[in-house]
């Protein structure tokens, strides 16, 4: 049995978990700083390297604790190594590193989307993925759909022009005045409201598996906000800022219930479209995003093929999965040098590893 | 057509399309060391504006938001010169351009567009480009461009060239 220890700090959570062979869940500790960022409408990097650093001995003790399994039981340590926030991408990857060169353990540097795709490697231990799948990634920082042919193999079909599925809950989240982060308060708001209330556009209708949601963002802005004036030069402007003010008489239930049906219309139509295309046997939904139960209900609705997606628990970051797709990298031979660099882009190819060194 | 100092120039863009062929205008001309603010409104279009700019300048991946990362670098295949996009909407000031690197930014000599420049404007190089963006109507853009400096004048003198032909 391969014992993995799974770090991950690239964004908002700091998180550990030791996962067995790839599969099993023996801990996974998540402390989430939601809380703290929710005050400035999103994640704010200083904040959250500094509550990285002050959780982050707790958190992979408390793992290690959970799992009930010493550190020279381990076969190898993974953090992951970018995408992400520089500075919190540091705080995981040195405190790995350490760890690393005290218990004399191999050390694998991981791409953090690979990440929210092996998450899906946990959920149906006893169902083996059969290739080609088609994955689709939403978060707040993400959103690309993705063909693989074999572990590590990526082809990018697809990916969004502008702003990512997250981002977008976000911003219409800010707009209406709801709680960061937007996509689960939206969800909330949304059962309350009628989807066809407002018909919001489904953008980027092409052959492309492209996805554009600023128009769609656009578009709630101008149906909800008061239209600021129109003078072509504001004076002196610099410094200035104009905010959009929400319209008396909208009713923010209707708005987040359409909004939010545009969106997975818009993500369901391109993915299914894909997966036929591409003779996929299943459709893999990964990262942040795929906790929106109306996006898995239609996605199951849409298409004929099984749809695969994490418990909620895994949706957003976690240790787990980095142990997860640790553990296929593991078994590939990949090892990683103890002075490796954080990439705070990272784009994920199938060649993503042999080109990481490259990068810096 | 308001009247304008020497050192302006005002765009009225019609679509999407176009607000996005204006901004790759100007990423053609893009040099190592220029520095491009863009402020206005959300959904004034300035992230199409910067794919616009990121194709034309050659960028090998398709430039998106950054508002989730804070910073994104791209790089093209004909030199080894970046593209940095920053989005500084969620700052608070000046005092946290460290937590994103400013001044390692500043110091690659790359090319620098800023989103929300508004919050970090003490920490602005004195010259620079400044284009602020105003929703006139639904599909309908203004774009306002300032050059501060010689290089900036040089560049808004080449762009008007390159995109009026005068």
């Amino acid at each position: 049995m391969t014992y993995i220890l799974g770090i991950e700090s690239s964004c908002d959570e700091t998180a550990a978990a030791v996962v067995i062979d790839g599969k099993t869940i023996a801990s996974n500790v998540v402390a989430t700083q939601i809380d703290l960022h929710a005050k400035y409408g999103g994640v704010f990097p200083e904040v959250a390297s500094r509550a990285h650093v002050e959780a982050i001995g707790a958190v992979v003790e408390q793992a290690m604790e959970d799992a009930g399994i010493d550190y020279s039981q381990l076969d190898a340590i993974a953090v992951t190594r970018g995408p992400g926030l520089v500075g919190s991408l540091l705080v995981g990857v040195n405190y790995a590193k350490g760890l690393a060169l005290s218990t004399g353990k191999p050390l694998l540097g991981i791409h953090h989307i690979e990440g929210h795709i092996y998450s899906l490697w946990l959920t149906q231990p006893f169902r083996e993925v059969v290739f080609p799948v088609l994955v689709l990634i939403v978060s707040g920082g993400h959103t690309d759909l993705i063909l693989m042919r074999g572990h590590g193999q990526y082809e990018r079909l697809g990916g969004t022009l502008d702003d990512a599925a997250g981002e977008a809950f976000d911003k219409v989240g800010r707009l209406l005045g709801l709680p960061f982060p937007g996509g689960p308060h939206i969800q909330q708001a949304a059962q309350l409201g009628n989807p066809t209330a407002y018909k919001f556009p489904r953008a980027k209708q092409d052959e492309s598996y492209d996805f554009s949601f600023s128009g769609l963002k656009t578009a709630v802005m101008r149906e909800v906000t008061v239209q600021p004036s129109t003078q072509a030069r504001s004076k002196r402007r610099r410094g200035a800022e104009k905010k959009a003010r929400l319209r008396s008489d909208v009713s923010v239930h209707d708005v987040a219930a359409s909004f939010q049906a545009a969106l997975v219309d818009i993500l369901v139509e391109k993915t299914a479209r894909a997966a036929a295309e591409y003779g996929a046997t299943e459709i893999l939904i990964a990262g942040g995003v795929s906790a929106n139960s109306l996006l898995r209900q239609q996605m199951r609705a849409k298409t004929e093929l099984p749809v695969r997606y994490p418990p909620l628990n895994l949706c957003t970051d976690n240790g787990a999965m980095i142990a997860a797709a640790a553990h296929m990298r593991f078994e590939m031979g990949l090892r990683s040098n103890l002075n490796f660099e954080v990439l705070p882009m990272w784009p994920l190819t199938s060649d993503a590893y042999e080109l990481a060194d490259k990068m810096v | 057509m308001p009247i304008l100092r020497d050192n302006e120039l005002d765009i009225i863009s019609h679509s999407v399309e176009q607000t996005q062929r204006i901004g790759a205008r100007l990423g053609a001309l893009l040099q190592a060391g220029d520095v491009i603010c863009l402020a206005g409104d959300m959904g004034a279009g300035k992230t199409v504006f910067t794919a616009g700019i990121g194709r034309g300048w050659g960028a090998i991946a398709p430039v998106t938001s950054p508002t989730f990362n804070l910073v994104h670098e791209h790089r093209r295949e004909k030199d080894n010169l970046r593209l940095i996009h920053i989005d500084c909407y969620r700052l608070q000031g000046v005092a946290d351009l460290e937590t994103i690197g400013f001044d390692d930014i500043l110091a690659r000599h790359g090319v620098l567009i800023i989103e929300w420049p508004e919050r970090i404007e003490g920490a602005l190089p004195k010259d620079k480009l400044w284009i602020e963006f105003n929703i006139l109507e639904p599909t309908r853009r203004s774009f306002l461009l300032e050059a501060d400096g010689a290089r900036y004048q040089q560049l808004l003198n080449q762009f008007k060239e390159a995109t009026f032909g005068v």
